[in-house]
Parts: structure tokens; C-alpha cells; sequence
């Protein structure tokens, strides 16, 4: 049976693998003169041994089935508003995008009232702008529009 | 200078107008970010980072400073009126606490945590002043084997301490140093795993991975619908604890402060496994242990002085020795370097101003908290009545904000949202992110003073039991992999494991 330390475990030996053929130009130097590849490749080493030594003592994990993955919908959803809000944050600045992912998140994901949704994203982003811009002088991306 | 002048220095900084307004807003921001379950105090901390960009050294680190152990006082709001731990290290206030408030004492409970908390809060305080300024000087001594022995008992220290078992701490841990490695190397100049992003030249920041680690993984593991509060609304007439819920506490309070500052020393999640430990011991002690569980007074008066003494202790080893035990003091070791002051055993001589002036605010901040949580409980409460599905956007544009103004880049904001998703699948396979953040923080530090120790010793790697400070480091570090091993072979359930259990069954546990 596939527990979850296997799958863990395994991922993450993997990615010490991925770490060590990557690191392939680097060089280790030697004990008297260390070259840069020497800490990286020591600590990919571990990674691969921590990793498989946690797929060993797999059973006393849970099955790989019963994590629940009941919230990756909506974890998913949450994931994708924020990285079209960072994708396009320089271009259109502060105010424009974080009203959009605020409703976008308030009324589109979490299907709340629009006009609810409206009237809080916009009130928080002037009171957010107003706190960062005036009162702590910490001006905010202003974007394409110049705001 | 001796101590009383210097801390005399330190108030002459912390009782400035502006000093006090800081720390003030520390505070208060602390103590919102406690009562609300799912931000914590590191988030608030990364957060309001670059909104101290503007500030002196001094201000920055008392306001930040401040949102961390106000954080501990916060969180027991929510932990006694609702029954969920507004901070981790809350989770045993819960249990009693909330009895407490079904019985009509939740005015008392409350009461009995804030004092608890002030008195532990400046206890630890006190022992900072008095332990600090002699490690500092002590650890003028340290060379680069030193450092490199005190790192890895440091990782060693967390991986013994830490809840989960001790492969998966020191894999995050590894996990951690590995990103610590990405960036141009300061020694020969090679760009190291940067694939022409120039944004990595100069490494991954602490911020963007412990923002996205804790401040998105949090809120993507957490489904609103799944969030449904029912708050029990405190009494305020009845605030004060009668004179037998005094006494049942001030021993409890005296204990807690004390282990709970012992433990704050150490590496790894301090401020929670102090609370859980205290509660133990209060249990262990009690004349009538069946009461707990169902309104011991004991139960919160013990973990939450347990709590804000230890998130005081955590900041021995930042100050003295510039180690950060747990994610939050490397934030806000971030933020000492951030303002160009080198954190560790010469902060106290070369930025007295900076050292003092914190520590005395700590006493000032610990006193506005008091002034804060009891006769404003009623308002804190109302934060709770903001819906789930209104306060966590309100997070993610925060997190994107406080990232993204650290260094202006989208690259770090990426890396947050990546973090985040790695945050949301790590909780999946129950494993730590905290050991990955303190991973990263000292890998430039260990790889520098190891590779220095074997320079200077021409690569002898014998260096490191020749020198008897470093020799006494490593030689505990066996002995704790030693215990581990130990435990690990008997396969008997230790404290350790036990406070796993405790953990994972939050405040279901008896």
C-alpha cells in the first residue's frame, strides 16, 4: 500500500536528484580551498538520504488515499485570482488590481453578494492606498494609469 | 556601562513620542493578528515590513517586535470566547479557557491570561536584560568553527525539539539550506542554480518564503466554508477574578514564567511547546487534577504566561547571538539588516541605542498590552465578526503588498505565491515549513563559517574538536542525536510524541 511519507519522501529525493544533476558545472573545490558546489551538492546528498529514509519509515504514515484533497478546488481557484493579480500587478499598479482580485475573490470565488463585494474592495483599497501612500509615505505600485 | 545606566539609555529611546506611538501600533496590530485564527504573527510581521522602510533601526524593530508578542497576548481572546486558538501556542488556553467562559467566567479567564501574560511578558524581559549583554560578550569569542558548530546544534536543537519526527524536521531543514544556497556564491563568485533570472543573483529572500510558507499556504489549506465561529460574548462587569481565582493562578503564572522563558531559549516553536508543557506540569501539580478540562484556572493562567515568556526568551539568542530560534526572529533578523545593523554579539556594543532601546520597550509595550486587552476586549471580539470570506482576500492582497515592497521585485512575489503552494501541500503530508525558514536564514552563515573554518584550518576537518567551545557544541549535538536515536530504537512514545498528538488534535485534547 502507497502511504503518504512514500510519495513525500520520494518527491522530495527526487528533487535532491533534480538538485544534483543540475549542479553538474559547479565545482566542490577542495577540503583547503571549498568551491562553490560543495555545500549544495552536500546538502542535495542529505536531501535524497532524509527523503528515502522517510519513504522507508513509511508505515507509520497514513495511506496515500485517505489525504484529503476536498479543499484543492477551491485552494486551486485562490491560487489562479492571485497569480493573474501578480501577472499583471506592475502593469495596471495597486489600485486596479487588488480591487479586481478583492471582488474577484469575494464575489467569484466565494459567491457573495456583488454589490457587498463591490462596495468592501473598494473601501479597503482607498483606505490601504490612503495608509501606505499619505500616512506611512510608502507609495504603492502605481501601474499604467498612474495610480 | 554598566546595566542600570544602559537600560536607563534604553528608556531615555523607548519613552520618545514616536518610539511609544510604534510600539504602541505593534501592539495593537499584535493583538488584532492574535485574535484572528488563520493570520499570524509572522505574516503581520512580513507584512507591515516594508511599511518600516521609512522608520529608524529602532522604531522598525520595536513595532515588529511588538506585533509578536502581542500576537501571544491576542490569541487567547479567541482560545477562552470561541474555543479556537487564535495562535498555535494558544491551543491549551482553549481547553480551560473556554470551559471557563461557559461557566460565565470568561471575563475572569481573560483577566487571569492578560495578567499572566504581563507578568511572564516582563519577567522575560527582565532575564533578556540580565542574560543578553554577558552572551553577547561571550560570544566574542566565537570564530567561524564556533559559529559553524552553534548552527548546526542550533538545526539539531529544532529537529530534537520539534513535534514531528526527526527525518522530516532535518529534511525541511535541508530543504531550507539548499534554497539558501541559490544565488551568486560570495566567496568565488559562481552563479549558483539562478537559471538568468538576475532577480536570483542575489538569493531568495526570507520574506517571500516565509510569507507564502505561512501567510498563503495557511489560507490555502483553510476552505472558507469550512470556518464558522460562534462567539461567547464576555461580561465586562465581571472582569475581575475573585480572590480564589487569584490565588488558584499566581503559582501558575510564576511557574509558567519561568519555564516558559527557559524554553524560549532554545530553537524551534518555543512559544507553543512551552504552553503545552506548562499546561502538563500545572496538571502534574494540581491538588485536583480532574478539573482540568473543565475550568481550572491553572490551565490558563500557566500556558499563557508559558507562552509570552518564552516569545520574550526567543529573543536571547537573536539579540546576543544573532540565531534566530524560529521563523519570526529571523524576520525580524531580516529586518535589523534590512535597516544595515548587523545583528549579534555587536549589536550591543556598537548600537547600544538600538539594543536598549528595544529591551525598554518591551517593559512599556508589555505594560500598553495589559492597558490594551482588558478594557478593549469587547472590540477585539467584534474583528471576529468579520466573515472568513472578506478577511482572507483582505490577507492575500496584504501578502502581495508586504512582498512585493521589500525589494520592489514580482519575482519575490512569485516566489511567495510558489511558497504558498508548496505551504498548501507540505501541510498535506504533515511536514514542518518552520525548520525550511530557519533552514534558509543561517545557510549563508553556515556555508561561510564552514568553509571559512576549513580554509583557515587548511581543510583539517579535525578544527572542529580542537577548539574547546566548539568541541562542547558538537559533543551536545551527538548527544541529542544520541536521545533521539535512543527513543526512536525503544519506539516508545516520548513527550515529543505526545505533543504531536496534542497538536494534531488541537483543543480536543484532555
Amino acid at each position: 500500500m502507497i502511504r503518504a511519507d512514500h510519495a513525500a519522501g520520494g518527491a522530495l529525493a527526487a528533487l535532491g536528484l533534480l538538485v544534483l544533476a543540475l549542479s553538474g558545472d559547479l565545482p566542490i573545490g577542495t577540503l583547503s580551498f571549498p568551491g562553490a558546489g560543495m555545500m549544495p551538492k552536500l546538502l542535495a546528498s542529505l536531501l535524497v538520504v532524509f527523503g528515502l529514509l522517510l519513504a522507508v519509515r513509511a508505515r507509520e504514515s497514513a495511506p496515500l488515499a485517505d489525504v484529503s484533497w476536498q479543499d484543492l478546488p477551491h485552494a486551486m481557484r485562490v491560487a489562479a485570482v492571485t497569480g493573474v493579480a501578480i501577472a499583471f500587478y506592475q502593469t495596471l499598479g495597486f489600485v486596479v488590481t487588488m480591487g479586481l482580485l478583492l471582488f474577484v475573490l469575494i464575489f467569484g470565488v466565494e459567491r457573495r453578494h456583488p454589490v457587498s463585494a463591490a462596495a468592501f474592495s473598494a473601501g479597503v483599497v482607498a483606505l490601504t492606498y490612503v495608509l501606505f501612500n499619505i500616512a506611512l509615505k510608502t507609495p504603492l505600485e502605481p501601474g499604467l494609469l498612474g495610480f | 556601562m554598566g546595566t542600570v545606566e544602559s537600560l536607563l539609555l534604553g528608556f531615555s529611546v523607548a519613552l520618545q513620542p514616536d518610539v511609544l506611538w510604534y510600539a504602541f501600533l505593534g501592539c495593537l496590530v499584535g493583538t488584532v493578528v492574535g485574535v484572528l485564527p488563520g493570520i499570524g504573527p509572522l505574516s503581520g510581521i512580513s507584512i507591515l515590513l516594508p511599511a518600516t522602510f521609512g522608520l529608524d533601526t529602532t522604531k522598525s524593530v520595536v513595532m515588529l517586535a511588538g506585533i509578536y508578542y502581542g500576537s501571544q497576548y491576542g490569541g487567547s481572546t479567541t482560545a477562552i470566547l470561541m474555543r479556537i486558538p487564535g495562535e498555535a501556542s494558544s491551543v491549551m488556553t482553549c481547553i480551560d479557557g473556554y470551559a471557563m467562559a461557559q461557566k460565565g467566567r470568561a471575563g475572569a479567564a481573560l483577566c487571569i491570561a492578560a495578567v499572566g501574560s504581563w507578568v511572564a511578558g516582563t519577567f522575560g524581559v527582565l532575564m533578556l536584560t540580565l542574560i543578553a549583554p554577558p552572551l553577547a560578550a561571550f560570544a566574542l569569542r566565537f570564530g567561524p568553527p564556533e559559529y559553524t558548530a552553534l548552527l548546526v546544534l542550533g538545526l539539531i536543537f529544532l529537529a530534537y525539539m520539534s513535534s514531528t519526527s526527526l527525518p522530516r524536521t532535518l529534511l525541511m531543514a535541508c530543504l531550507g539550506l539548499l534554497l539558501g544556497t541559490i544565488g551568486i556564491d560570495s566567496m568565488t563568485g559562481h552563479f549558483r542554480y539562478s537559471f538568468d533570472i538576475a532577480e536570483l543573483g542575489d538569493g531568495i529572500g526570507i520574506v517571500p518564503v516565509a510569507v507564502g510558507l505561512f501567510g498563503l499556504g495557511e489560507i490555502l489549506a483553510t476552505p472558507s466554508a469550512n470556518v464558522v465561529r460562534d462567539v461567547i460574548a464576555p461580561k465586562l462587569a465581571q472582569l475581575l477574578p475573585n480572590i480564589e481565582e487569584w490565588r488558584e493562578a499566581a503559582m501558575p503564572i510564576a511557574r509558567g514564567s519561568i519555564l516558559g522563558f527557559l524554553v524560549g531559549l532554545t530553537p524551534g516553536s518555543a512559544h507553543i511547546i512551552s504552553s503545552f508543557l506548562s499546561y502538563g506540569v500545572e496538571r502534574r501539580l494540581a491538588k485536583h487534577p480532574e478539573e482540568f478540562g473543565k475550568g481550572a484556572v491553572a490551565g490558563v493562567a500557566g500556558p499563557e504566561s508559558a507562552n509570552n515568556a518564552a516569545s520574550t526568551g526567543a529573543f536571547v539568542p537573536m539579540l546576543a547571538l544573532g540565531l534566530p530560534t524560529g521563523p519570526i526572529t529571523a524576520v525580524l533578523l531580516a529586518a535589523l539588516m534590512i535597516h544595515g545593523v548587523p545583528p549579534g554579539p555587536t549589536l550591543v556594543n556598537e548600537h547600544p541605542d538600538v539594543f536598549w532601546g528595544f529591551v525598554a520597550s518591551m517593559y512599556v509595550g508589555n505594560l500598553m498590552l495589559l492597558a490594551l486587552n482588558l478594557p478593549l476586549v469587547g472590540v477585539f471580539v467584534n474583528v471576529l465578526r468579520i466573515p472568513y470570506a472578506y478577511l482572507y482576500p483582505l490577507v492575500i492582497m496584504f501578502c502581495i503588498i508586504g512582498v512585493y515592497e521589500v525589494n520592489h521585485s514580482i519575482v519575490d512575489v512569485w516566489i511567495m505565491l510558489i511558497m504558498g503552494i508548496a505551504g498548501y501541500l507540505l501541510r498535506k503530508f504533515g511536514l514542518d515549513p518552520a525548520p525550511l525558514v530557519l533552514g534558509l536564514v543561517i545557510s549563508p552563515t553556515l556555508e561561510m563559517s564552514l568553509r571559512q573554518s576549513l580554509i583557515m584550518s587548511n581543510g583539517n576537518w579535525t578544527i572542529f574538536f580542537q577548539r574547546g567551545i566548539a568541541l562542547a557544541l558538537l559533543a551536545l549535538c551527538f548527544a541529542l542525536l544520541a536521545l533521539a536515536a535512543l527513543s526512536l530504537r525503544r519506539g516508545r512514545k516520548d513527550w515529543r510524541s505526545r505533543l504531536a498528538e496534542a497538536e494534531a488534535g488541537d483543543c480536543s485534547v484532555e
